[in-house]
């Protein structure tokens, strides 16, 4: 009993120690455990912004950007024919009011085409109070979920003030919250009361150890009255008349209804953005130092462009790495997924029009491990992709290259 | 039956035995009623599950397909229990009743008040009309092979026709990013659901649709057809549980 009692004490005192531990809440959508090839070379985000992370119940926010769609599309995804732009939530905290992909509207999935380049713009409405970290994403049909960018969003006001009213083709305004509620809820009490009437018919008799003695007996005529017969006959014959005229009645009151919508939308990809032709960029080699934590990739640029350019942004897997030699990259210091001294060159020279210069790039930053993008040289498809940025900074041009090559390890 | 008793020695409990007897009726129902709860409504949202979740994947021809041969599964084999032991008629209204509140609780408890859907987006099915029909043709026919062929079909034929009043308006058109959608499938494109994208809903898809535009009745004719085998092969499943071996006295 001693024991038991010291035991019980030692556990109610480690209770009671860990409850005043700080607690920390989930705050990721498992983005850095999809393998890194997957999330280097299939949907290569760029460019996106939110309008706004502050607002109210009610009040719209919209998120908008660019992806290119790798060429060097890995070979153990299937591609992309089936496709969804989603918006990762903790439930719908927020609805989506429009889509857009392109310019065009949209509502289904769609074929991405690699080698495409697309924008988008997502709205949103805010329906539930709180702080949630969100980040636009894409399904990929047999292939899982490649996140976009996240931000924390901060919804203010009362649940209460959330309204989604839409109008139907016949003109009729339905409220989204409460369409169709009452009525549900109306036909299974009304065959629910059948049912339990059904149930208590028989329930208030005795049941199993006396019908089971009758049964055995012999005695089954007396289990079944007539008038338990008549009951039946009645429901066998009532009900599914019943049920027919009430589906005949639904039909008459809405002739117009259409089946469930299942159509893939058609959307064409931009002119092209990203290796646009105008600044060629070919990865000849890519080297990954473990113990330094940096990528060394050695590109050849072939700038057929007016004007000179320099290269001051490789982004990948959502981590831009950026080279401070370059000033007039528009990102924020200080944000994590920015890595603002993380990318030299081995000749800072700008790369003048009609210039072939091979370059070695280094990307440099602990962010190849805290974003576990350095798990590459362990995957079975170890090929680095990303996007690498090049400014003329005379003309106020950016080129785009989607570049992509095999990584050797270097450990020592 | 394990342990005959003559008519003419028969005797029915009286006094105390009758009360305990009663009692334990009550027990036995109040512990059905959790376990048919539990184990069907389980049984029910791992094999249908978005089907009768979502109202954006109730379509003409997977739901009216799926839901039924599913369905029918724990009524025929709580049926063969306490028709073949007891003669009652009731099993299939138990089991689809036990499913329906269990559906309920999960939808009102679960994606309304923990996962934030307005609950007649996930409004269930019901299949009531289906197990009265079922339960009172065995009771009338007391024949496995009647209530397989005319029960197990009746309770898919059943099965559209039933839930239309609740979700025929869900399918009004609405016109959205220059196309048309039903009320239904905007509820899938507003409110978020991050693991299911849209190409997930299995919908509208397959050679079904032979006469026309018609799909729901070969659905549904399709199902009867495999209702009337499952029926049977659940019949067998329950009645194997159902064993009486270790009864010597009662």
């Amino acid at each position: 009993m001693k024991t038991h009692f010291k035991t019980w004490l030692l556990a109610l005192i480690a209770l009671t120690v860990m409850s005043g531990l700080p607690l920390s809440s989930a705050q990721a959508h498992g983005e850095k455990a999809l393998e890194p090839f997957i999330r280097m070379r299939t949907i290569q985000w760029y460019d996106v912004q939110w309008s706004t992370q502050k607002f109210n119940v009610n009040e719209e926010v919209s998120v908008s950007g660019k992806f290119h769609v790798a060429e060097d599309w890995p070979i153990s995804v299937p591609k992309p024919e089936a496709s969804f732009l989603n918006i990762s939530t903790p439930g719908p905290v927020l609805i989506r009011t429009e889509r857009y992909l392109n310019g065009k509207p949209w509502t289904n999935s769609v074929a991405l085409q690699p080698g495409g380049d697309y924008d988008f713009k997502v709205v949103l409405k805010g329906r539930l109070p709180g702080r949630y970290h969100i980040h636009p994403f894409f399904n990929l049909k047999d292939a899982g979920q490649v996140m976009g960018p996240g931000v924390w969003l901060e919804i203010g006001g009362e649940p209460g003030d959330f309204s989604n009213t839409i109008k139907t083709i016949n003109g009729e305004m339905i409220d989204m919250e409460s369409f169709g509620f009452a009525n549900g809820v109306f036909w299974h009490l009304f065959w629910g009361a059948l049912a339990a009437a059904w149930l208590l018919w028989w329930v208030r008799r005795p049941l199993f150890i006396s019908r089971y003695r009758m049964l055995d007996a012999g005695l089954e005529h007396e289990l079944i009255t007539p008038q338990d017969k008549l009951i039946a006959k009645l429901v066998l014959v009532g009900v599914p008349v019943l049920v027919l005229v009430l589906n005949a009645v639904t039909a008459n009151r809405y002739p117009d209804a259409i089946p469930l919508q299942a159509g893939l939308d058609q959307i064409l990809p931009l002119p092209a953005q990203v290796n646009a032709g105008t600044v060629n960029v070919d990865t000849l080699k890519a080297e990954y130092n473990v113990s330094k934590r940096s990528m060394v990739l050695q590109v050849k640029v072939d700038n057929r462009s007016q004007g000179a350019v320099r290269i001051g942004e490789f982004a990948s897997s959502n981590v831009h790495f950026m080279n401070a030699d370059v000033t007039n990259v528009g990102y924020i210091p200080g944000r994590d997924d920015v890595s603002n001294n993380g990318l030299s060159l081995d000749n800072v020279a700008p790369i003048e029009p009609g210039e072939q210069r091979t370059v070695s790039i280094e990307v440099r930053d602990a962010a190849w491990e805290s974003e576990r993008l350095d798990g590459l040289i362990r995957d079975a498809d170890s090929r680095v992709g990303g996007l690498l940025f090049l400014y003329d900074d005379v003309m106020g041009k950016r080129y785009i290259s989607s570049i992509s090559a095999a990584v050797i390890p270097k450990f020592i | 039956m394990s342990a005959q008793i003559p008519i003419s020695t028969f005797k029915p409990y009286q006094g105390e035995k009758a009360r305990l007897a009663r009692a334990y009726d009550y027990l036995i129902l109040v512990l059905a009623l959790f376990l048919f709860i539990g184990s069907f409504h389980l049984h029910f949202a791992l094999t249908v599950g978005d089907w009768d979740f979502w109202v954006d994947w109730k379509d003409r021809q997977w739901w009216p397909l799926v839901t039924p041969l599913i369905g029918i599964t724990f009524p025929a084999a709580v049926q063969a229990v306490l028709w073949d032991k007891f003669r009652l008629p009731l099993g299939a209204t138990l089991c689809v009743a036990a499913l329906l509140i269990g559906t309920w609780v999960t939808r009102v408890f679960a994606y309304h008040y923990w996962n934030y859907f307005p609950i007649n987006m996930v409004l269930p099915a019901t299949m009531i009309p289906g197990a009265l029909v079922l339960d009172t043709l065995l009771m009338l026919t007391n024949s496995l092979t009647v209530t397989s062929i005319f029960g197990g079909a009746a309770f898919a034929l059943l099965f559209y026709p039933t839930n239309w009043p609740i979700f025929g308006m869900f399918h009004q058109a609405v016109e959205v990013a220059n196309s048309q959608l039903t009320v239904a499938d905007l509820f899938g494109f507003q409110y978020i659901r991050t693991g299911m994208p849209e190409y997930l809903r299995i919908i509208e898809r397959g050679t079904l649709r032979t006469y026309g535009q018609y799909a729901t009745p070969l659905s549904a004719f399709c199902s009867a057809l495999l209702c009337s085998l499952m029926y049977p092969l659940w019949w067998h499943i329950g009645k194997w549980f159902a064993s009486t071996r270790y009864l010597t006295k009662i």
